[in-house]
């Protein structure tokens, strides 16, 4: 198969601007950014929560959410969809096949990564940052955010990784966004389309853009962590 | 005679079936500053964690100027109040600064005292020239004499200092010894649990004993 073709129209495609290509660049983005910025404080609450306290089922609870890492993403997505759907006890709002829903979906998907990088954050935390913290006055609010501040290149890989997973999620996003060009299609859902039909410039146009994104946020991880993140 | 600023009494203290101490009453005075001594295993570093609300895992109960309180709730005042230095302190990953800064902000102090307090305590350790280093780069002894100013700057009613001299080299434990010694000259309330000689021969110190499960005040 003749790859430099298909690879120069990918090019021309992303640079003439084509209208349709940048819409599913920008659903990708401000759906996946949207996912992670409204499930990351829960996530790293309850991840800080399942390190630090001991309660009955605590482990229970841990081992689930470690189980839900590796939880096929289509079953996540079917489980969303019958909630969403229009029999399901959360019909009535319409959700299902519009962005909304993708959201949804990689929330749940980003959740667990986001809980279980917060855990071994927090685990391998130094026990001395929390007790210097309240030895110098915190309450138990402000030595837990001082305890989170000091493994944040942990928590900064936790919300990486959960958006890296988001963006590139194909399995979930179709079963509950529909692919619906224009409305809902992504970039992995338009990227898994475009291949089946043989249209391989679109998907590597787009590949290209997801690369990118994935480069783009590691390096700004390794910037934010400076010398630190080394340490 | 003003009353003591902290008594333990019926302090018991044990791991499993092994009663580490029981302490039937121990006053600690205002003013002056304790060497608390004792064999390792003894039980002084659990003895100051139980003072400082670390532990909480302890039978007994203390009074602080003269108001009860109990180890299993202990209150936030006394937190304020009492501050404890670990054995290896830990500073936060950020500078020097925001390190002194981090207590004060806690018991709200407005910014401009802050500055003036973490300004001079920075000048007490010795630390001028280190203000905004990261504490990954700062020496043993250094990090000591920032946690020594780190709890000093915020004027605890009583400060528990762990084996502050421990693990540090010759001229840090020198530098150190020096502020330990100004402690003593501020007539700070202070105990230090200790087994380095030089810290124990240091005048103005009362001794303490923790040993075979007892505590004894030492005259000399």
């Amino acid at each position: 198969m003749d790859l430099l073709e298909p690879t120069r129209q990918a090019f021309a495609l992303l640079f003439s601007g084509d209208p349709e290509l940048w819409q599913i660049i920008w659903l990708s983005l401000w759906v996946s950014v949207a996912a992670i910025a409204l499930i990351a404080a829960p996530s790293i609450a309850l991840g800080f929560l399942l390190a630090k306290k001991r309660f009955p089922g605590q482990r229970a609870a841990v081992v689930l959410v470690q189980a839900l890492l590796s939880f096929p993403t289509v079953v996540i997505g079917l489980a969303i969809y019958l909630l969403l759907s229009r029999r399901g006890p959360f019909g009535s709002f319409e959700l299902l096949f519009t962005p909304w829903a993708i959201m949804i979906g990689y929330m749940m998907i980003a959740l667990p990564i986001l809980v279980v990088f917060t855990i071994s954050a927090v685990q391998g935390a130094d026990p001395r940052v929390y007790e210097t913290a309240r030895c110098l006055g915190a309450d138990r609010l402000a030595a837990s955010l001082t305890t989170l501040w000091e493994v944040r290149f942990g928590i900064l890989a936790a919300v990486v990784n959960g958006f890296g997973r988001a963006i590139s999620e194909v399995g979930c996003a179709i079963m509950v966004g529909g692919n619906i060009a224009g409305l809902t299609r992504n970039i992995p859902t338009a990227i898994a389309l475009e291949t089946t039909k043989g249209d391989f410039a679109q998907g590597i146009a787009l590949g290209f853009v997801l690369m990118l994104v994935a480069l783009g946020v590691n390096v700004l991880l390794a910037l934010l962590q400076g010398e630190g993140g080394l340490r | 005679m003003s009353a003591p600023l902290v008594v333990l009494r019926g302090v018991r203290k044990g791991f499993g079936q092994r009663l580490l101490f029981a302490i039937g009453s121990l006053a600690i005075e205002a003013g002056c500053a304790y060497v608390l001594l004792g064999p390792n295993g003894s039980g002084k570093t659990t003895l100051m964690r139980i003072l400082a609300g670390l532990d909480r895992d302890a039978d007994g109960s203390l009074e602080f100027r003269g108001a009860p309180a109990s180890f299993a709730l202990y209150p936030e005042r006394l937190r304020r109040a009492i501050v404890y230095v670990h054995q290896h302190p830990y500073l936060f990953h950020t500078s020097l600064r925001h390190n002194l800064e981090y207590g004060l902000k806690r018991r709200g102090i407005p910014a401009g005292e802050r500055a003036r307090r973490v300004e001079e305590a920075i000048a007490w350790a010795g630390l001028t020239e280190r203000r905004t280093t990261p504490p990954g780069k700062l020496s043993g002894g250094e990090k000591q004499r920032a946690a020594l100013a780190r709890a000093r700057a915020l004027e605890p009613e009583l400060l528990l200092l762990d084996e502050p001299t421990s693990n540090l080299d010759r001229e840090g434990r020198a530098q150190t010894l020096a502020l330990l010694a100004q402690l003593l000259a501020e007539r700070r309330t202070v105990v230090v649990a200790c087994h380095d000689q030089e810290v124990i021969d240091l005048p103005g110190f009362a001794r303490l004993r923790l040993d075979e499960g007892r505590i004894t005040l030492q005259s000399g």
